[in-house]
C-alpha cells in the first residue's frame, strides 16, 4: 500500500498511465464521453435545478420578505394589530449603521376587505414608506400599469390578478377596509396608481399596498408598526444581521431571516441537493463499471507486457499504482469535459430560459416564469471529489488482479 | 552464484498434473556463459523462470548468491529481481508506449536512480549496443533485432549479476541473432556479467561455453568448454 502510494507520486507513473489511455483511442473515447456526457448532463440538471430554486428564494425575498424581518413577539403566530413595534425602539437601534445593510423599510400588515363596484376580495393590507421599500423589495419595479406609491394622498397599488378579479384599472376607486387597533370596522377609499406582476401568484391575487402613515391612521395605530423588513449587500451572511439587530433590539421584538420565515424553501434547497446526489450516484455508478470494465479489458491485453515489468522488477504496489493513474487520468479527462458540458450548457442558457407559457402553473408555486440556471461551487467540487473516489475504488479489482499475477504466467501469453 | 537443489516443478491444469522438472541440481557459476538446451517441454524455460524468481518451485530450492528464494513475498521476490538478475524475453519484450531509452531507464527508474543519471547510463549502453541514435524511438518503430538489442541493454544497463535470457534468438534471423549473440558475448567478456540462456538456437548453444541438456523435466548432459 505503502509501494502503491509512493509511486503514484512519481512522475513516470502518470507518463506511463497516460499513453496507456491514449493508447485505444476508441476505448478511451467511449467511457470519456459516457463519464462526460453523465457529468454533464448531472450539472446541467442541478443547474436548472438549482436555477428554479434559487428564484423561488430570490422572489420570495425580492417581492415580500427581504432578508430579515422583525416583528413584535408571537406576531408570526397570531398577526394582529395589537402586536406591534415600538417606533423609539427603533430609532434607538440605530439600523441604518448596521454594517452588510442595504435598505430597511417599515410595515403595517393586517388583514382586510378591498372592494370595489363590481366585486369584494379578502386581501393583506400593507402599508409601506414608497421610497423605503423600493430599497427591500421590488414591488416597486413590478409596477407593469399605472405607477407605485408616490407623494399623492389615498392611493393604493395591487396585484394585476386582484384587479381583474374586482374589474379594476389604475385610476379607478377601490375601497379597503379593514378592524382596526380598538376592534372596530373601518374604511378608506383609494384611487388604484398601480398594477404589479411578481412571480407569486399568491401576492398578486391577495396584497394591496398603500402608504405607511395612511395605513397607521386608517387603523388607528398611531406611530406603530407591524413589522421591519431589512436587505442585506450580495453574499452577505443574514443570520450576522439578524444576531447584530437582535442585540440592538433587544427583548420584545422577534428577529428573524427568510430562512426561519420560510423553511419550506430551505427544505427545497437541501431535497435538490438530495436528488443531486441520487443522480450523481447513478452516474458514477455506471461509471465505477465502465472504468473497472476498460481496466480488465486493458490488463488482459496486456497481460504479458505487465508479466514482463513485473519480472523485471516492477513491485506489486506500483503496479497498482500504474493501473490507479490510468482510472484517475481517465475519470479525470471525463469529468474535466463532463464540467465544460455541464458549465457550457449553463452559460448558454445564462440569459435564463422562458417558461411564460406555462406562467400560470409556476406563478402558483411562487416560481418565476424565467428560470437562469445556476451553478455553485459545491456543484463542480463534488462531482470532481466523488469521481476521483469513485476512479480509484473502480480500479482496485482490476489493480489487486494485476498486483497478484505470476510474472511466468503473464509472460507465457501471446 | 545461481543454485537449483533436488529441484521439481509440477503444473496442475484442470486436476491434470505435468511434471516440467524433476530433482533437477544445477549450480551456475559467476561469468558463465550458459545454454539450458532441449527440445520443447524438457524443461529449460521452468528452470530459468525458477532462476529468475518468475515462479516458485513444488519441491527443492532455489539459492541466488546463496541466499534462498523460498518464503520470499512478492514484493522481496521483486526486489531481488530488480537488484540482482536481468532479463531477455523471446518477443514483446519492451513496454510498448515507451521509447528505447525510456525502457532502458525504466529499470534503473524503479531501482531509484536520479533521472540524469539514468539518462546518462541508458544513452551509453544503447551506444554499446548500437542504438543511440533509436533512442527516441518506440518499439514499434524498430525491428525485431534493434527491440532486442534494446532487451539487452535494459538487461545489463542496472549492471545485474546474472542476465536470464529465455530464446533470445528465436524470432530473428540467423545474421541478426549472430550479432545479438556477439553482443551478449562481449557483455560477458567485457563485464563479466553472466549469461544463462535457454535456447532450442544451435547457434546459441555452438557459441556458448557451458552446454545443459535437458529432456523430460531431467538434466541429460553438462558439458563445459575449455576457455
Amino acid at each position: 500500500m505503502i509501494e502503491a502510494l509512493r509511486s503514484l507520486f512519481l512522475a513516470s507513473t502518470w507518463r506511463m498511465a497516460w499513453r496507456n489511455v491514449g493508447r485505444n483511442p476508441r476505448r478511451t473515447g467511449i467511457i470519456g464521453s459516457a463519464i462526460s456526457i453523465g457529468v454533464g448532463a448531472t450539472i446541467f440538471a442541478m443547474a436548472i435545478n438549482f436555477g428554479m430554486i434559487f428564484g423561488m428564494v430570490r422572489a420570495a425575498i425580492d417581492t415580500e420578505l427581504g432578508h430579515v424581518q422583525v416583528h413584535g413577539i408571537g406576531f408570526e403566530k397570531k398577526p394582529g394589530l395589537e402586536i406591534s413595534l415600538d417606533p423609539s425602539r427603533i430609532e434607538e437601534a440605530r439600523i441604518e449603521e448596521l454594517p452588510g445593510l442595504t435598505g430597511w423599510a417599515r410595515r403595517v400588515r393586517h388583514e382586510g376587505l378591498v372592494s370595489s363596484p363590481r366585486a369584494a376580495v379578502g386581501v393583506r393590507v400593507v402599508g409601506v414608506e414608497p421610497g423605503r421599500e423600493a430599497s427591500v423589495t421590488q414591488i416597486a419595479t413590478s409596477i407593469v400599469e399605472g405607477s407605485f406609491l408616490g407623494s399623492e394622498r389615498r392611493r393604493v397599488v395591487m396585484g394585476a390578478r386582484l384587479a381583474r378579479r374586482l374589474k379594476v384599472k389604475p385610476g379607478d376607486k377601490v375601497v379597503v377596509s379593514a378592524q382596526d387597533l380598538a376592534g372596530d370596522l373601518t374604511g378608506e377609499a383609494f384611487r388604484v396608481a398601480g398594477l404589479f406582476e411578481t412571480s407569486s401568484r399568491e401576492l398578486d391575487e391577495s396584497a394591496v399596498y398603500l402608504a405607511l402613515d395612511e395605513a397607521q391612521e386608517m387603523l388607528g395605530l398611531g406611530e406603530a408598526i407591524s413589522e421591519l423588513v431589512l436587505r442585506t449587500t450580495e453574499g452577505a451572511d443574514p443570520e450576522a444581521l439578524a444576531l447584530q439587530l437582535s442585540e440592538r433590539l433587544g427583548d420584545g421584538a422577534e428577529v428573524r431571516t427568510w430562512e426561519e420565515m420560510r423553511p419550506t424553501l430551505v427544505a427545497m434547497v437541501a431535497m435538490f441537493d438530495q436528488i443531486g446526489w441520487v443522480l450523481y450516484a447513478a452516474v458514477f455508478v455506471a461509471m465505477a463499471f465502465g472504468i473497472a470494465n476498460v481496466l480488465m479489458m486493458s490488463l488482459y491485453e496486456r497481460i504479458r507486457e505487465v508479466g514482463i515489468m513485473m519480472a523485471i522488477g516492477m513491485r506489486p504496489g506500483r503496479m497498482v499504482a500504474a493501473m490507479l493513474a490510468e482510472s484517475i487520468l481517465l475519470t479525470t479527462v471525463g469529468v474535466g469535459l463532463g464540467l465544460l458540458i455541464g458549465l457550457g450548457g449553463a452559460e448558454l442558457l445564462s440569459e435564463g430560459i422562458d417558461f411564460s407559457r406555462w406562467s400560470d402553473g409556476l406563478t402558483g408555486y411562487g416560481i418565476p416564469t424565467k428560470i437562469i440556471p445556476s451553478v455553485r461551487t459545491g456543484d463542480l467540487r463534488d462531482p470532481v471529489v466523488i469521481a476521483v473516489i469513485t476512479a480509484i475504488l473502480a480500479s482496485l479489482w482490476p489493480a489487486l488482479r494485476a498486483a497478484r499475477i505470476q510474472p511466468a504466467d503473464a509472460i507465457r501469453h501471446v | 552464484m545461481l543454485e537449483a537443489r533436488a529441484v521439481t516443478k509440477i503444473y496442475e491444469t484442470r486436476g491434470v498434473e505435468t511434471v516440467a522438472l524433476r530433482d533437477v541440481t544445477l549450480t551456475i557459476e559467476a561469468g558463465e556463459f550458459t545454454a539450458l538446451a532441449g527440445p520443447s517441454g524438457s524443461g529449460k524455460t521452468t528452470l530459468l523462470n525458477l532462476y529468475g524468481a518468475l515462479d516458485v518451485p513444488t519441491r527443492g530450492e532455489i539459492l541466488l548468491e546463496g541466499e534462498a528464494l523460498h518464503g520470499l513475498s512478492p514484493s522481496e521476490l521483486a526486489q531481488r529481481r530488480l537488484q540482482k538478475l536481468g532479463f531477455i524475453f523471446q518477443a514483446y519484450n519492451l513496454i510498448p508506449v515507451l521509447s528505447a531509452r525510456e525502457n532502458v531507464e525504466f529499470v534503473m527508474e524503479l531501482q531509484g536512480v536520479r533521472p540524469a543519471e539514468r539518462k546518462e547510463r541508458a544513452m551509453g549502453v544503447l551506444g554499446e549496443v548500437g542504438l543511440g541514435d533509436l533512442a527516441d524511438k518506440r518499439p514499434l518503430e524498430m525491428s525485431g533485432g534493434q527491440q532486442q538489442r534494446v532487451a539487452v541493454a535494459r538487461a545489463i544497463v542496472s549492471e545485474p549479476r546474472v542476465v536470464l535470457a529465455d530464446e533470445p534468438t528465436a524470432n530473428l534471423d540467423s545474421r541478426t541473432a549472430e550479432g545479438l549473440l556477439d553482443l551478449m558475448h562481449e557483455m560477458n567478456r567485457r563485464h563479466g556479467v553472466t549469461f544463462l540462456f535457454s535456447t532450442h538456437d544451435p547457434m546459441v548453444i555452438e557459441k556458448s561455453q557451458r552446454r545443459v541438456r535437458l529432456r523430460d523435466g531431467q538434466i541429460v548432459a553438462d558439458e563445459s568448454l575449455a576457455a
